[in-house]
C-alpha cells in the first residue's frame, strides 16, 4: 500500500481507566467556585499533554450534554425532581423484584418504544375528549347533532362556546356531518383546527386528516374554507379536496369520494396500486406489516373490510397473484405467490 | 424477503414452544395483560432482529435466556413509564401556552431516560448531586447546602458520578447497543 493517507494515530476508542479518572476529577473541579485560574492552566496543559487525556475529555463532555434538554426546560427543577422520584421510586422496586439479577439496560432504553407514536402525542391523545384506538372506528354524536366518525387512531377534543363550536383534530382523520344549530341566539360558526389550520365549516360534510406535517381536507357536501397558519385561505366546494401545510396550500383536486367509505368500514379501491392499499390497511393494524417490492404496483379493485384487515389481507391473496406470510402474529408480509 | 432481518422457521418454532409461558410470566409480574403482550412482543422481536448468538442447546437455555431478556424489558418498561409520568405531570403544570413544541418535549423525554437510566447505577447521594448540579446548573455550594454535607464532598460525589457515567458511557460504546449481556 503506498498511499498518501498518514497512518493513523491510533488512539485508542476507550480511554484508560487512569485517564478517565483524572478528568472526572478535573471537571468536577473546574466547576466547583474554588477553581483557580492557576487550575485552569493546569487542566490546559493536562489536557494538551496526552490524546488519551483528550479522549477521555470527550466522555466527559458527552456525558455532560446529556443533561443539556434537561436543563432547557421551562422549569428544570421540576423536571430533574420528577426523574429523581421515577429513580427513587425504581430502586425500591428493584429490592423488592426477586432473583434480580443486575441492570446495565441502557442499551435497551428506547428499544420497547420503536412502534409507538411519539409519547408527547400520545398523551394529548389520552387526554382528548374522544378517541381510537387503532383499528378501531367510531361514530360520536355532538351535543349540537352533529356527526364524527373518527377513524382509526384518531383523537379529536371539543370546545363548544356561545358563539362557534371548535374542534380539535389531535390526531388521525375525521369525517364531520354538520347539523344546522339551533343554539339561542342563531347559528354558531363550525371550525376544526389542525396543527397546520383552521377550517370553517359552510353547512357540510366533509373529512379531515392529518397526514404527517400536513392537513388533508375533502369536501364532499356544501363547502368549507380552509385557512393556514400562514394566512394563505381557499375555499372548497362538494367534490374537492386539497392538501396544506402550515406555509403552503396545495392544488384542489377532485375529491375521491371512495375516501369516504371508511365511515362505513369499507376500503373501497378503485385501480389503485396495492402499496396504497397497504399503507392505508398499516394504519389499522398493529404490528408489521411487510409488502414485496415486486408486488407493490399491482392494482387492486374491491370493497375490503377495514374492521378485520386480516380478512382483507385473505382477501387480497384470493384475488391477486400474492400470498400472506405470518411469520408470527405480527410479522406479517405480503409476497408473490410462486 | 422484503422484511429486515427476515427470520428463519427457528424463531417461529421457538415462538410457539415459549410464547405462552412467557406472556402469562410476563403478565403476572407486570400485573397488565396487555403490557404483558407488548413485551412478549418486543422479546420475540428482539430475537428476530439479533438472535442469541450461540442458538440454544436445549428448551431450559431458551427459557432461560428468554427470561433474562424478559426481565431487563419489565424494569426497563416500569422505569421508562415512572419518567414519563413524572415529565407529563411537569408539563401539565404548566400553562399550555408556555409548554415546549412536541418535538422538544420528545427530546426531552429521551435525555430524561438516558440520564435517569445513568443515574440508577450511582450511590443515592452522589446521583443527587450530580443531576442538581448538571440539570438544574446549582453550584457545588447550593447543592452542599441541599444535601447537608460539605462542598469538597459534593465535588467528590460530582468527580464520582461523572468517572461511573463515563465508563458507563465506554462500554456502552464498546459493545453493540442490543448485546444480550446488557441485560
Amino acid at each position: 500500500m503506498n498511499s498518501a493517507v498518514p497512518p493513523s494515530t491510533a488512539v485508542p476508542a476507550e480511554p484508560t481507566h487512569r485517564a478517565m479518572e483524572q478528568a472526572a476529577e478535573w471537571y468536577a473541579l473546574l466547576k466547583s467556585e474554588e477553581v483557580s485560574e492557576g487550575d485552569q492552566a493546569r487542566w490546559r496543559a493536562w489536557l494538551n499533554g496526552d490524546p488519551e487525556h483528550r479522549l477521555a475529555w470527550r466522555y466527559v463532555e458527552s456525558v455532560s450534554s446529556r443533561f443539556a434538554p434537561i436543563h432547557a426546560t421551562p422549569d428544570p427543577r421540576r423536571t430533574a425532581d420528577g426523574l429523581w422520584q421515577a429513580n427513587t421510586l425504581l430502586i425500591k422496586r428493584r429490592r423488592v423484584l426477586a432473583g434480580f439479577v443486575g441492570l446495565a439496560g441502557i442499551g435497551l432504553l428506547g428499544w420497547a418504544s420503536w412502534r409507538h407514536t411519539p409519547l408527547p402525542l400520545m398523551a394529548q391523545a389520552w387526554r382528548a375528549d374522544h378517541h381510537t384506538a387503532t383499528g378501531e372506528t367510531r361514530e360520536v354524536v355532538l351535543s349540537d347533532g352533529t356527526r364524527v366518525w373518527l377513524n382509526t387512531a384518531t383523537a379529536i377534543n371539543q370546545d363548544y362556546g356561545s358563539r362557534e363550536r371548535r374542534l380539535q383534530l389531535v390526531a388521525g382523520e375525521i369525517l364531520i356531518d354538520t347539523a344546522s344549530d339551533t343554539y339561542g341566539g342563531g347559528p354558531r360558526l363550525f371550525y376544526v383546527d389542525t396543527p397546520q389550520g383552521r377550517l370553517r365549516a359552510l353547512g357540510t360534510r366533509f373529512t379531515v386528516r392529518l397526514d404527517g406535517e400536513q392537513t388533508f381536507l375533502a369536501v364532499y357536501e356544501g363547502a368549507v374554507e380552509a385557512h393556514n397558519l400562514g394566512g394563505k385561505r381557499t375555499v372548497l366546494q362538494a367534490g374537492q379536496q386539497t392538501r396544506f401545510s402550515p406555509d403552503a396550500l396545495g392544488e384542489v383536486q377532485a375529491a375521491d369520494t371512495a375516501r369516504e367509505a371508511w365511515s362505513r368500514g369499507v376500503l373501497v379501491a378503485q385501480d389503485i396500486p396495492l402499496r396504497e392499499v397497504v399503507a392505508e390497511l398499516r394504519r389499522y393494524r398493529n404490528g408489521h406489516l411487510g409488502l414485496a417490492p415486486e408486488v407493490a404496483e399491482f392494482r387492486v379493485f374491491g370493497n375490503f373490510p377495514l374492521n378485520d384487515t386480516d380478512d382483507t389481507l385473505d382477501m387480497l391473496a384470493a384475488a391477486l397473484p400474492v400470498r400472506i406470510s405470518h411469520t408470527l402474529p405480527w410479522w406479517v408480509s405480503i409476497e408473490a405467490a410462486h | 424477503m422484503n422484511a429486515p432481518g427476515y427470520t428463519s422457521p427457528a424463531i417461529e418454532d421457538l415462538y410457539d414452544v415459549h410464547h405462552g409461558w412467557l406472556k402469562s410470566w410476563l403478565s403476572r409480574r407486570l400485573g397488565s395483560t396487555p403490557d404483558a403482550a407488548d413485551l412478549a412482543h418486543d422479546v420475540f422481536l428482539r430475537l428476530i432482529l439479533k438472535p442469541a448468538p450461540r442458538g440454544f442447546g436445549s428448551v431450559g437455555e431458551a427459557r432461560a435466556y428468554l427470561r433474562t431478556m424478559a426481565r431487563g424489558m419489565c424494569i426497563n418498561l416500569w422505569h421508562r413509564r415512572e419518567i414519563e409520568q413524572a415529565w407529563l405531570d411537569t408539563l401539565a403544570a404548566r400553562p399550555e401556552q408556555f409548554s415546549p413544541s412536541a418535538e422538544r418535549q420528545a427530546m426531552v423525554l429521551e435525555a430524561l431516560n438516558e440520564v435517569g437510566a445513568m443515574l440508577l447505577d450511582l450511590p443515592a447521594k452522589a446521583a443527587r448531586a450530580f443531576l442538581l448540579t448538571e440539570a438544574c446548573q446549582m453550584s457545588q455550594k447550593e447543592v452542599a447546602q441541599e444535601l447537608g454535607v460539605s462542598t469538597r464532598m459534593v465535588r467528590k460525589y460530582i468527580a464520582q458520578a461523572m468517572l461511573k457515567c463515563m465508563q458507563l458511557q465506554a462500554s456502552q460504546t464498546a459493545s453493540d447497543l442490543l448485546d444480550p449481556d446488557l441485560v
